[in-house]
């Protein structure tokens, strides 16, 4: 029987070994409120991470999009779907400077995440005009800044 | 009295993830996954662990076969494995199971057979650990 979560819920015994962090998350988890219907991309091939990122967008109400391969996330993208933010694991062969640059004049912003980042990889994503690059797993603290900037 | 009984589970299960917290054996991300369930999706949590356990050990059959083979070399291959293992392990806050992957990753990318052979029964001891913990979390 695993706990529920509730929003009110601090047992005491939980205080001390997450340094505060808890009540933190729980903060940005129920306060944030978006004013726009924002929609979003998730590609990643692993089905266990893209459905939780999924899901941790669909929790503050972003409409969600998940492609598990580079071929559908690309179509989606050339046909004219319109993101406001795209999520990608890995480099999609068209992204390239040119079409970053085309998706970021629109005000779509792209968030690379990566399993385990070395430099290089680091390097490979910014490259190409990721706007931000972080490690797994996809969390509030990184999430909701940048949910909060393409809301306005 | 159901309710005394019910504080006392909710209890046990607090002094139970405490210790795997204590322990390294589950992170903040875990906490995550707990504050998605909610009325809608009561059950997220255990599903998303059990999808976790078959891709695991699909990866974990994976590894081994890859190194059992003696005429091994697709350390590329082993490495696409372990980034997956990687990131989902990351995702449910498994963080020794995640750093144990990390650590043979290091081996994989040097081509070290013998740290990979090392570095693949500490991860099944790990994820053995892990999973009979998670089970115990989930009766």
């Amino acid at each position: 029987m695993a706990p529920t979560s509730a929003s009110g819920d601090q047992p005491s015994d939980k205080d001390n070994w997450d340094n505060g962090r808890l009540a933190r998350r729980q903060q940005l988890l129920t306060e944030i409120v978006l004013r726009n219907k924002l929609t979003t991309l998730v590609f990643d091939g692993d089905t266990m991470c893209r459905v939780l990122e999924q899901v941790l967008l669909r929790s503050y109400g972003v409409q969600t999009q998940g492609v598990d391969n580079g071929r559908d996330a690309i179509a989606l993208i050339a046909f004219g779907a319109k993101f406001n933010l795209i999520i990608i694991k890995k480099i999609l062969p068209i992204m390239n400077g040119l079409e970053a640059d085309s998706l970021n004049g629109s005000g779509c912003k792209i968030l690379g995440v990566t399993a385990c980042s070395g430099e290089s990889e680091r390097q490979a994503f910014l490259a190409i005009g990721v706007d931000v690059f972080i490690e797994k797993p996809l969390d509030p603290e990184h999430l909701v800044p940048i949910l909060r900037e393409l809301d306005g | 009295m159901l309710g005394l009984d019910a504080d006392r589970l909710r209890a046990d299960l607090n002094r139970l993830l405490a210790f795997l917290f204590h322990q390294g054996i589950l992170d903040e991300q875990y906490l995550q996954l707990q504050q998605l369930q909610d009325e809608s999706s009561p059950n997220f949590v255990s599903e998303v662990v059990n999808i976790y356990f078959h891709e695991s050990e699909k990866l974990l059959r994976n590894l081994r076969s890859l190194l059992m083979d003696r005429e091994f070399s697709d350390y590329d291959k082993m490495g696409i494995h372990l980034n997956q293992f990687i990131g989902s392990s990351s995702s449910i806050g498994a963080k020794r199971v995640r750093n144990v992957c990390v650590a043979f990753r290091a081996a994989s990318d040097q081509n070290n057979r013998a740290g990979c052979l090392r570095a693949l029964e500490l991860l099944e001891h790990e994820y053995c650990i892990l999973k009979n913990k998670l089970h115990e979390l989930f009766q």
